[in-house]
């Protein structure tokens, strides 16, 4: 970026939290890093704002956000520019990792303090460890950037080793044979059309603002099985689809997460913990180590990596680890693999922006966030999609936290306007421990064709619909103005929700459902929903025969919780459809 | 050492004086503030703000008395709290003062007030749980050990008796008591049932009183946390109360209000979030060392309220305290499935059970105010209410065990339903009905 290869300096003349200004004389580049030295540490910058200096025609004005905290920072201390953009470095190495909102690896820094203190920096990868390169373009080849040039073996992944993408066309010079390399030791030498010689190594960085492109966009068409069943059943998403997924505090959007992150079946899972706490991300690079990847049998961090910028850590870094998560997400869609990232929460990294605009001095827009929050947070989902032209897709599920659960706050607003999918979480459904609490009635999706058929889904969904009416009415003029069969089908949407849509996150086969398993299910649901169900005889009293009904519904609820908790060779699976089918045919005699 | 020394404050405003110039403080550094022609130590403050042109700091004492003349000396350190383990049994003020009229403390150390962030590398999964007694707690939101979880209660619920019952059976090497805007009866209530309970002799109390000046208020937590962690480090385990984390929401609020901020919800800062966070945070079981668990009370007049609101969303659930009970509703306790999974093997299921019937027993009532609950099954309901809130949501009175606590639970299911009403699996039933 700056041809001159002098250094650029600045000082600083204005202190406030992590927003800091500086004097220069030289030039500054929008979007730029810096370094400050406060107290013999250097702390990390960006660049936000360019203004002229009122009191100094030959000088400018920088504005800059803090990475880390600033404590002992003075006037006049020095600022250094480097040219380069926030960037992350991109390579093998990636996955198992679990970084700070910068990309610090968090085990290294631990080494050193069991506190974060600023300044601290360790290289975001691994130096010593030596990959297996095996080259796959020869001298004189052309490549461009985003060409692979070899491959390196990451866990079961093959890691395609790419031409970085700010890299035009060039002419492969050397390379190296198939050998064992670390990701500093240079493996080809290309040059471009200028002639200029570029060093290629297993690792390059790659500005986190930009984003790395498509080769061939496409609107995202198989489904992700997740093992959540309301998910798959009413609101499923596909490979390279977004996901808004507000809720209060309490509803189950943390527990929802852990899930995906444990079940949803994809290459690899990006978690990006942002401004939320930081027991929630130990958690799952502590516990979910010791799980089992469910298309593997790996462990299951070995398809995971973590940023981890909880809500203790310096607020400005939130910003950065969001768009830094997204960058390593499509550098493994380029290469081929579906990516999943779980950014929780999206509210955190609002909020971060809307501290920094207010101290900035903008004018606020609704509730104080940034006028312009709407199109950054479109910006931000548009980056997942899928990609037809390397066979990968990111998807984007991100948790959103509207202040007082109000899903009328402009970031749940903002959000529903963004993405493909919204799972809305429901207060009353987790008060009543419901969970998931994705209320059945109150999500969208974008996508049509599923684990089950459009057709039985509306099905599914019209039942659930109408017993929640018929259950409104009975709340407000009792059971006894209710005739049977609507009280009949009221049971159905009851059992529907409570063995189907409800499901324990915490046992170990009710926790995650299959396709498989969903069709069965599928199939038991529907013959309950068709089936006129008789119950008793013409003489019982309408109270009679409603007591009936709901014991018999009781007794096929208890047996199919137990089915959902128990049932695992294929022979007690398909029980099921029969169980409903005897239960619909005998009525009463059921079970 | 001579410090530098200037009088050049420009401005004196409620908890805030500004300098002209700069001069050459560094930012959350402390200086002494002293009378211009005696030399008297008036208070200490912290450069919160610095521009070539000004600097803004907070006054640890306020600003009354102060004038454009008072001095201020250069002390170029971070502020620190003191440490030592002579604290145990004292009382302090929100910088660390001692504040009981006992004799001064010779400290062992100084440590940061920075609070910087635990690398969540070396935390513990919590794993461990802590007995209360209290069987809403116990059974149905059990606490675990560096737990983060506030009481949520109206100003006029008993929630500091609450706390200080928690704090009453706690297993805990070391108690600190922070209290920012206290009442003197409550700040005296506290005192009381510490020592009744024999606790104060590993107890430090930081108290702030209704009153007092702010910018103390301000900085208790973070003075009453890092003497905390400082236990931790050394291996202790420390339970930390805090309340009222509302008021001291309400003097960030302030204080923010006299720098000019711009408000984001009904006037309080945009980084209200990250502030509680940054506090609540400490909490942590570190490897290798000890850990801090914070039982915290926000008072409120609603949830959507912005300090509860964040408050929740920062917090490893919350305790809700309404018309003096627990309710199950809207408690939670994040951390519980981490330790009752390996209790007794009706502990979740029948956690889930009840709470299920509870919120059905509530569509219910709402239904009898209408006339609506006439059929036999609601009127099973309605009894079950009244039965869970009168035997179950009850806080106070004696310690119960968790065992007599589950044995409770299948006691009230049987005096209102039938087996199959309750949901539970054909096993539990066959174990525990009879």
């Amino acid at each position: 970026m700056n041809e001159r290869n002098k250094k650029r300096t600045g000082t600083l003349i204005s202190i406030q939290d992590s927003l800091v200004k500086a004097r220069f004389y030289d030039d500054v580049i929008m979007g730029e890093t810096a370094g400050i030295s406060v107290d013999g540490k250097l702390l990390q910058a960006e660049v936000l704002q360019i203004d002229p200096d009122p009191k100094n025609a030959d000088a400018g004005i920088v504005e800059m956000q803090v990475f880390e905290d600033l404590t002992g920072a003075q006037i006049g201390d020095e600022v250094e520019f480097t040219g380069k953009p926030l960037s992350v470095l991109l390579g093998p190495g990636l996955l198992t990792s679990i970084w700070d909102g910068l990309q610090n690896p968090l085990y290294k820094l631990g080494e050193k303090d069991a506190y974060l203190v600023p300044g601290m920096k360790a290289p975001a990868l691994d130096e010593e460890k030596t990959w297996e390169f095996t080259p796959g373009v020869q001298v004189g080849d052309e490549v461009s950037g985003g060409d692979a040039i070899g491959s390196v073996p990451e866990g079961r992944l093959d890691h395609k080793i790419l031409v970085p993408f700010n890299l035009g066309k060039c002419k492969v010079e050397t390379i190296i044979q198939k050998s064992s390399v670390n990701i500093t030791e240079v493996v080809a030498v290309v040059s471009d059309i200028q002639n200029v010689k570029h060093e290629l190594k297993l690792a390059f960085r790659q500005a986190v603002k930009n984003p790395i492109p498509f080769k061939e966009r496409v609107i995202p068409s198989k489904t992700i099985s997740t093992g959540v069943r309301v998910i798959d059943f009413l609101a499923p998403v596909g490979y390279g689809g977004t996901v808004g997924n507000p809720g209060p505090f309490g509803a189950g959007k943390t527990v929802l997460q852990h899930s995906l992150c444990k079940y949803a079946l994809a290459d690899i899972i990006i978690m990006a913990a942002c401004g939320e706490r930081a027991g929630e991300a130990v958690e799952v690079f502590k516990d979910f180590a010791e799980l089992d990847d469910p298309s593997t049998g790996d462990s299951l961090m070995n398809r995971m990596c973590i940023f981890g910028n909880t809500s203790s850590m310096p607020v400005a870094a939130r910003e950065a680890s969001v768009f830094i998560a997204l960058t390593v997400g499509e550098y493994y869609r380029y290469q081929g693999y579906n990516v999943i990232l779980l950014a929780d929460s999206t509210s955190r990294w609002a909020q971060a922006l809307r501290e920094r605009s207010g101290r900035q001095g903008d004018i606020p827009g609704p509730e104080a966030f940034p006028m312009d929050i709407p199109d950054q947070i479109k910006g931000m989902y548009q980056r997942a999609g899928a990609d037809e032209g390397t066979g990968g897709s990111l998807t984007f599920i991100g948790t959103v936290s509207p202040a007082g659960g109000n899903f009328q706050e402009p970031v749940t607003q903002a959000t529903m306007d963004a993405t493909g999918g919204f799972w809305g979480l429901s207060q009353d459904r987790a008060d009543a421990k419901k969970y998931p609490a994705i209320d059945p009635l109150a999500y969208t999706s974008s996508v049509y064709d599923s684990f089950i058929s459009w057709t039985d889904r509306n099905k599914m969904l019209q039942t659930l619909h109408e017993a929640n009416g018929i259950d409104q009415t009975i709340s407000t003029i009792g059971l006894k103005k209710v005739p049977v069969e609507k009280y009949v089908l009221y049971q159905k949407g009851q059992t529907i929700d409570f063995c189907v849509m409800q499901q324990d996150a915490f046992h170990k086969l009710d926790a995650c459902t299959r396709p498989e398993r969903l069709k069965v299910i599928n199939e038991a649901v529907q013959k309950l929903i068709d089936s006129p169900i008789e119950f008793g005889n013409s003489e019982m009293e309408d109270e009679e025969l409603k007591e009936l009904v709901k014991t018999r519904f009781d007794e096929l609820r208890q047996w199919w919780k137990d089915w959902n908790s128990s049932a695992q060779s294929e022979e007690e699976i398909t029980d099921l459809p029969n169980k409903i089918e005897q239960f619909t045919l005998q009525g009463e005699y059921a079970l | 050492m001579i410090r530098k020394e200037i009088n050049k404050i420009s401005e004196v405003g409620k908890a805030l004086i500004s300098v002209e110039g700069n001069p050459g403080v560094a930012l959350n550094h402390v200086v002494e503030l002293l009378e211009a022609n005696t030399n008297q130590s008036l208070s200490f403050a912290k450069a919160i703000n610095i521009t070539e042109g000004s600097t803004v700091f907070q006054v640890f004492n306020g600003t009354q008395g102060l004038s454009t003349k008072t001095k201020i000396r250069m002390h170029e350190v971070p502020l620190s709290a003191g440490f030592s383990y002579n604290m145990l049994g004292r009382s302090f003020n929100g910088v660390g003062d001692v504040a009981d009229g006992g004799p001064d403390i010779i400290f062992e150390k100084q440590v940061s007030t920075r609070l910087d962030t635990l690398n969540p590398t070396v935390r513990l999964v919590p794993k461990q749980p802590m007995w209360t007694g209290i069987p809403m707690i116990d059974v149905f939101n059990t606490l675990v050990k560096s737990q983060k979880i506030p009481i949520f209660a109206g100003p006029t619920e008993p929630y500091n008796r609450l706390l200080s019952q928690i704090a009453q059976g706690a297993q805990a090497d070391v108690i600190i008591f922070a209290g920012i805007g206290l009442k003197f009866d409550e700040y005296h209530y506290f005192k009381e049932q510490l020592s009744q309970s024999g606790n104060i002799d590993k107890t430090i109390m930081f108290s702030h009183l209704a009153g007092d000046s702010q910018i103390k208020g301000l900085m208790l937590p973070d003075v009453a946390l890092s003497v905390a962690r400082e236990f931790a480090d050394q291996g202790k385990d420390v339970l930390v109360l805090l309340t009222d984390m509302t008021n001291w929401s309400n003097i960030l609020r302030n204080v923010a209000n006299y720098q000019d901020q711009i408000p984001s919800l009904q006037g309080y800062p945009g980084s209200l979030y990250s502030e509680l966070a940054k506090r609540y945070e400490v909490a942590a079981d570190i490897e290798g060392a000890g850990s801090i668990t914070i039982i915290g009370a926000t008072t409120l007049e609603s949830l959507e309220d912005p300090v509860p609101d964040n408050t929740g969303y920062i917090t490893e659930g919350q305790f809700f305290l309404e018309n003096g009970k627990l309710k199950l509703a809207r408690s939670l306790s994040r951390l519980k499935q981490q330790v009752n999974g390996d209790t007794r093997s009706d502990h979740r299921p029948i956690m889930t059970a009840m709470a299920s019937l509870l919120a059905d027993a509530e569509k219910a009532y709402e239904a009898a105010e209408v006339g609506a609950a006439n059929d036999p099954f609601s009127q099973k309901l309605l009894r079950y209410r009244e039965d869970f809130i009168a035997n179950m949501e009850e806080p106070f009175g004696d310690s119960v065990g968790l065992e007599a606590a589950l044995d409770r639970c299948w006691d009230i299911l049987k005096r209102h339903f039938e087996p199959t009403e309750t949901g539970l699996s054909k096993k539990l039933i066959d174990q525990y009905w009879n």
